[in-house]
């Protein structure tokens, strides 16, 4: 199964003065299992791509195929737009601020309800996803999402679109505004939700490092066009490129760099704080046969103890 | 002696519960902030440092003790105006704070209302985008800007009112790396080359490197205060309150661990890569 986007084009106001062609010719085939990272500075049409994969923009032209549904841009013959959002579920920034219903489990069924499943599949699904996102569902099932801490109005509002099941899922700036930890948590929670629930993940963020850490294929967008297409551990050779655009080199990668400029080379690709941290530990080993260190260690913030920490309360310790 | 520009005595805030039990968002704080001083304050979410935000130009008012603003009592009605004018606040979300059409205009909303005459607005407007390095956009609308221009618009509108202090309270958490970039320049300039006194509230640790002084909240109370570098090298104190430390220092701290010889302390990449050279 595949998404696949040809030759999408996309004008904002079209005729108007306010005329802005957001997409030029775009081309992008995304793989199921994938785990995708789009970057790009403000404006570059990355958002206006995603709202296309679930028909929220319709299309204006070329073509796109979302696990065999396909979307046309032709008015006369619809596009099965309900089927597709049951595929591919949409995260927005800032998804906390949708919560409307006056009960977290109320609003967590909203979307199943809308997909017209019956009453006893709505209620399993609301609680498998409330559980996915890390949080005790008898505790919170009937309480008001306004009363809930951030990070948790976060998580419902994910729990919320997961009860969709999408075998796709899209999350924009899925970290923003969250403190340290929030953030941590949030990272957790999509891999575990891409192993536990929709295998093919595609994230929107403006934080290469935060990327770095789980993508595995990376999609740049410079002024409505992809700029580069790449296996996460061949981003760091493009560093230059980056920057020249107005984009942030990850950080593990300009360390790198500076050690490479004082003549130490290490070994590897480094793209992400782990790959770093190993590189150097190696270099250190092979430094100092006598002395080793560690080998296997990785960059956490945050020890959480469990793998998929989301399962963690917050207030916990 | 140095002036002292605000002054927490002993500071108590609760917010009206619902069944009575009582939480302390702020927490017998007791804080002097000298004039002239960038000072970070940091905690995570729910920590009470927006509450205290708010005490400091009285939109909230204490349960117990005393806020002073250079020697004024926030809970005295007579001079709450003054309190205000002295100390300007910059919010989260710059949408929720631009309130006309165009720059202007939003500019000269806050002089206005402070009765200043007309020339001294004019004046203040033209300072104010200079100040934040929108002079271009002085007729231009705030709604089609980025959110980085934003912010500076809602900064150049607090400086029209002229305040000795200004409080960011987490201004930078909504935008994108450039967009910070742009706020945290301007307000280190409006702290180097005016001498303002700047409380900048935020979770991003890396934008607390650079500040005089760091503040760090936890559970309504002071936990850590001092310089970044001393601050930072209570590690496992901020990772258990959930805050962790900068990047950089993240990876030094686990080097270290491992057991190279890498200073834990470290804020920088420089400084970083400096002591990975001495063991490669």
């Amino acid at each position: 199964m595949q998404i696949v986007v040809k030759d999408l084009n996309y004008t904002y106001s079209a005729r108007t003065p306010f005329e802005r062609h957001a997409l030029k010719g775009v081309n992008l085939t995304i793989e199921e299992g994938d785990f995708l990272g789009i970057i790009g500075h403000t404006g570059s049409g990355k958002s206006t791509f995603i709202m296309h994969l679930n028909g929220l923009y319709k299309l204006q032209s070329g073509e796109i195929d979302v696990f065999d549904i396909k979307l046309v841009p032709d008015k006369k013959k619809k596009s099965d737009l309900r089927r597709l959002r049951g595929t591919v579920g949409m995260v927005f920034q800032y998804p906390e601020y949708q919560l409307f219903e006056d009960t977290v489990a109320k609003d967590v069924a909203f979307g199943p309800k809308n997909m017209g499943l019956d009453k006893d599949e709505v209620d399993r699904r609301v609680k498998r996803a409330i559980e996915l996102v890390g949080l005790d569902y008898d505790e919170i099932k009937d309480r008001a999402p306004f009363e809930l801490s951030g990070g948790q109005k976060r998580r419902v509002a994910i729990a919320g679109i997961i009860a969709m099941q999408p075998k796709v899922l899209i999350l924009d700036e899925p970290t923003a505004g969250l403190d340290p930890y929030g953030k941590e948590q949030i990272l957790s929670l999509i891999t575990h939700l891409k192993k536990e629930c929709s295998p093919t993940v595609i994230v929107i963020s403006h934080d290469v490092d935060e990327i770095t850490r789980f993508a595995n294929r990376i999609v740049v967008f410079n002024d409505g066009k992809i700029m580069f297409d790449l296996p996460m551990n061949e981003l760091f050779r493009h560093a230059d490129e980056l920057h020249s655009v107005g984009l942030e080199i990850p950080r593990a990668v300009r360390i790198a760099k500076m050690l490479k400029d004082r003549g130490i080379e290490l070994e590897g690709d480094i793209v992400s704080l782990d790959d770093l941290l190993r590189a150097i530990v190696a270099a250190y080993n092979k430094k100092h046969i006598d002395k080793t260190v560690e080998e296997n260690i990785n960059f956490n913030a945050f020890d959480f103890g469990v793998p998929g920490a989301c399962g963690r309360e917050e207030g916990e310790r | 002696m140095a002036i002292s520009a605000i002054k927490l005595e002993n500071v108590s805030f609760s917010y009206p519960a619902n069944e009575g039990e009582e939480h302390k968002a702020v927490d017998g704080v007791s804080l002097e902030v000298e004039e002239g001083t960038f000072v970070a304050l940091v905690g995570h979410n729910g920590s009470g440092k927006s509450t205290l935000a708010k005490l400091l130009n009285g939109l909230l008012l204490p349960t117990s003790g005393r806020v002073l603003v250079y020697g004024v009592d926030t809970a005295d009605d007579k001079k709450i105006y003054d309190v205000r004018s002295s100390v300007g606040m910059v919010f989260q979300n710059p949408d929720n704070q631009m309130i006309a059409t165009n720059v202007e205009d939003d500019i000269a909303f806050g002089p206005e209302n402070l009765g200043v005459p007309r020339e001294e607005i004019i004046r203040r407007v033209d300072w104010a985008l200079e100040k934040v390095g929108m002079s271009e956009f002085r007729n231009a609308t705030p709604f089609k800007m980025s959110g980085g221009q934003k912010q500076r618009l809602a900064i150049a509108g607090v400086l029209a009112i002229r305040p000795r202090v200004m409080v960011l309270d987490e201004s930078t958490a909504m935008l994108d790396p450039k967009g910070r970039d742009e706020v945290m320049r301007v307000v280190k300039q409006l702290n180097k080359e005016e001498k303002m006194t700047v409380v900048h509230i935020t979770h991003y640790m890396d934008e607390a490197l650079d500040a005089d002084r760091l503040v760090v909240m936890n559970d309504g109370r002071i936990v850590l205060d001092g310089k970044p570098e001393d601050v930072f090298a209570e590690h496992e104190l901020l990772t258990k309150i959930k805050l962790g430390v900068p990047c950089v220092t993240q990876l030094a701290v686990t080097l270290n661990k491992a057991g190279m010889e890498i200073d834990p302390r470290i804020t920088d990449e420089e400084a970083l890569v400096e002591g990975l050279c001495r063991l490669l």
